[in-house]
């Protein structure tokens, strides 16, 4: 370590969000005896992360661009607190490199990435440009328009491929190409279908990856260039990209694609010049080859997950990276598998009706407890959940020694939950751990749509 | 209960301009109270106007280089300036809503304001 190590402990701490995330961070900041403040749209006078903090202030109007989306709003109440740093938790303004530049020009620390990682890493064609400079995975494609060569191109990617109309969109002028056989047929529709839409036949090609798993690796990385990364989660089981349920350590994934997974994840930090906690997300192909999607450059909704196997506060990390102190863990430390866990989210949404959301009264609140179970939520009886923000009320966190038990565990907690007063994805996330093929290990990002049908199904024969 | 007698007393007392008519039966007890007896309702409406924080930020009577001394018992018209709430990279400023009397002060010069914190009660 040949850079000098400069450490400014923080005193008190802003934290940009409301929820569940709130009350957790203001958890850590407290162990960590820093003083917190919380912020608050009217909305949320009576929410607990406004109780739970040492102070609160209210910065807006209920709609979030007019409170919690508000920079000027959130970095005023920052500076009329006298914070010296600022947590931004995730969504609203997290991944906001705007944000990160404001809180740093108000003389603030910004808990997260430089506002310059933010913005590489949050372009698409930046973050794939960096992906390559580390040697990590892409998905393989044409690299620009195809041309009359364009069997050669297929081939040299691989099938199955997606052919995609250079000026596409709405799913107009797709093709997916299983075999070369069919390529020049899908060829000639999906140019047939871009020249009657978009005027114009120029043709792409991506590779097509069926049956995807969501696999991404936790990494964390300090001011002197340490790198460590994490067991990976599977969060293949998602709906429309939003995560319903995640695992780690992923039961499709073995020890040596692990180690590949983490060195990917390692080096992306390194060639991205990354500070803090981060998640770097691949798709993974049932074959084990993985392909770099994104950088979450902040820390995840999933995030605990990680916490239970590996058994490090991620929140009291990402504070002693932003206060300049190196990582107080090895790689070998961080890669640690000390359990299995599954994070169930329990949304107020009824999954029956396609999970249309459903704020209301929290009439009756009884957690689900015992060994191996935490849950993070800021409800309580009583509590009236808004209808402006997103329906995440409670993240259920199981652990036990081995996937099978694990699963019952997940059975046992699912059924002692007992929320009253709204719909929740309690009952489906019981028919996922009783669904065979997830019981079995084999998700994929598909499952759940499937699920569902089979469900709507079953109703429908019914009646 | 003769619910026959109570109907014969309340008809009764819609052509007297009595108010409240108290009878007892064996005790020989007949009280009475006129309109005129009756308290006058408590007035509990509050007629002054709430001049609320328009952002959260640093309450400012007046902007740079200028003065502006607001005393209570001040008059002032709709749409006078009653100062700025500064946030890090903008000015909200506060104006009287409605023209009156400034009764209550209850922002400091230089003190944080939350969003909506009631700063100034003008009576119309």
């Amino acid at each position: 370590m040949s850079t000098k190590v400069t450490i400014t402990p923080f005193k008190k701490v802003l934290i940009a969000n409301r929820g569940e995330i709130a009350l957790r961070v203001i958890r850590t900041l407290r162990e960590m005896n820093i003083k917190s403040v919380a912020i608050y749209s009217e909305a949320d006078r009576n929410s607990l992360h406004v109780r739970m903090a040492d102070e609160a202030v209210c910065i807006g109007a209920a709609p979030s661009p007019l409170s919690y989306l508000d920079i000027d709003a959130v970095v005023t109440a920052a500076k009329v607190t006298g914070a010296d740093a600022v947590h931004p938790g995730y969504g609203f303004l997290s991944e906001n490199a705007d944000f990160a530049r404001a809180v740093t020009k108000a003389s603030m620390v910004f808990i997260g990435p430089t506002a310059e990682a933010i913005d590489m890493l949050g372009v698409k064609s930046t973050a794939r440009e960096i992906a390559l400079k580390g040697g990590v995975p892409i998905t393989p494609g044409s690299d620009g328009v195809v041309g009359k060569n364009y069997h050669e191109v297929a081939r040299k990617i691989g099938f199955p491929i997606m052919i995609k109309a250079a000026l596409g969109g709405g799913g107009k002028g797709m093709r997916e190409c299983l075999r070369e056989e069919d390529l020049d047929r899908m060829m000639k529709t999906a140019q047939g279908e871009a020249k009657a839409n978009f005027g114009d036949d120029r043709m792409y090609f991506e590779k097509l990856v069926l049956n995807p798993r969501h696999i991404e690796v936790q990494m964390a990385a300090d001011n002197y260039g340490n790198v460590v990364a994490f067991a990976e989660r599977d969060c293949s089981m998602q709906r429309r990209h939003q995560k319903l349920v995640e695992e780690s350590p992923s039961p499709f994934v073995d020890e040596a694609t692990r180690a590949k997974l983490q060195e990917a994840a390692c080096r992306l930090a390194k060639a991205a010049n990354y500070r803090g906690v981060g998640t770097v997300e691949f798709l993974m192909a049932q074959n084990k080859e993985f392909y770099f999607m994104e950088v979450n450059t902040r820390l995840q909704v999933e995030h605990p997950v990680t916490e239970s196997v590996c058994g490090y506060d991620l929140v009291k990390m990402q504070i002693q990276i932003a206060q300049g102190e190196p990582l107080h863990v090895t790689q070998k430390e961080a890669g640690a598998v000390k359990c299995h866990a599954i994070e169930h989210r329990i949304n107020a949404e009824n999954s029956a009706q396609n999970f249309t959301p459903c704020p209301g009264t929290i009439t009756e609140w009884i957690p689900a407890g015992g060994l191996g179970v935490r849950v993070d939520s800021h409800v309580y009886t009583g509590y009236t959940i808004p209808s402006y923000y997103d329906s995440l009320i409670a993240k259920l966190i199981v652990t036990a020694p081995d996937r099978e038990k694990l699963l019952s565990r997940c059975r046992r907690c699912l059924g002692e939950f007992k929320i009253g007063g709204v719909e929740t994805t309690i009952p489906f996330h019981q028919k996922i751990v009783n669904n065979p093929d997830f019981v079995a290990g084999n998700m994929d990002t598909g499952l759940i749509e499937r699920m569902m049908a089979e469900d709507k199904k079953a109703s429908e024969s019914k009646k | 209960m003769d619910t026959k007698l109570i109907k014969e007393v309340t008809d009764w007392l819609k052509t007297t301009d009595l108010a409240e008519f108290c009878y007892e039966k064996d005790g020989d007890c007949i009280e009475v109270k006129t309109r005129e007896a009756l308290p006058e309702p408590a007035q509990f409406t509050c007629s002054l106007t709430a001049v609320c924080a328009p952002a959260i930020g640093i309450y400012k009577t007046a902007a740079k280089g200028k003065n502006l001394v607001l005393k209570e018992g001040d008059t002032v018209k709709e749409g006078d300036s009653l100062g700025v709430v500064e946030s890090v990279s903008k000015q909200h400023p506060v104006t009287a809503p409605v023209a009156g009397k400034l009764r209550i002060i209850a922002a400091e010069d230089g003190k944080p304001v939350e969003f909506n914190q009631p700063m100034f009660f003008i009576e119309p």
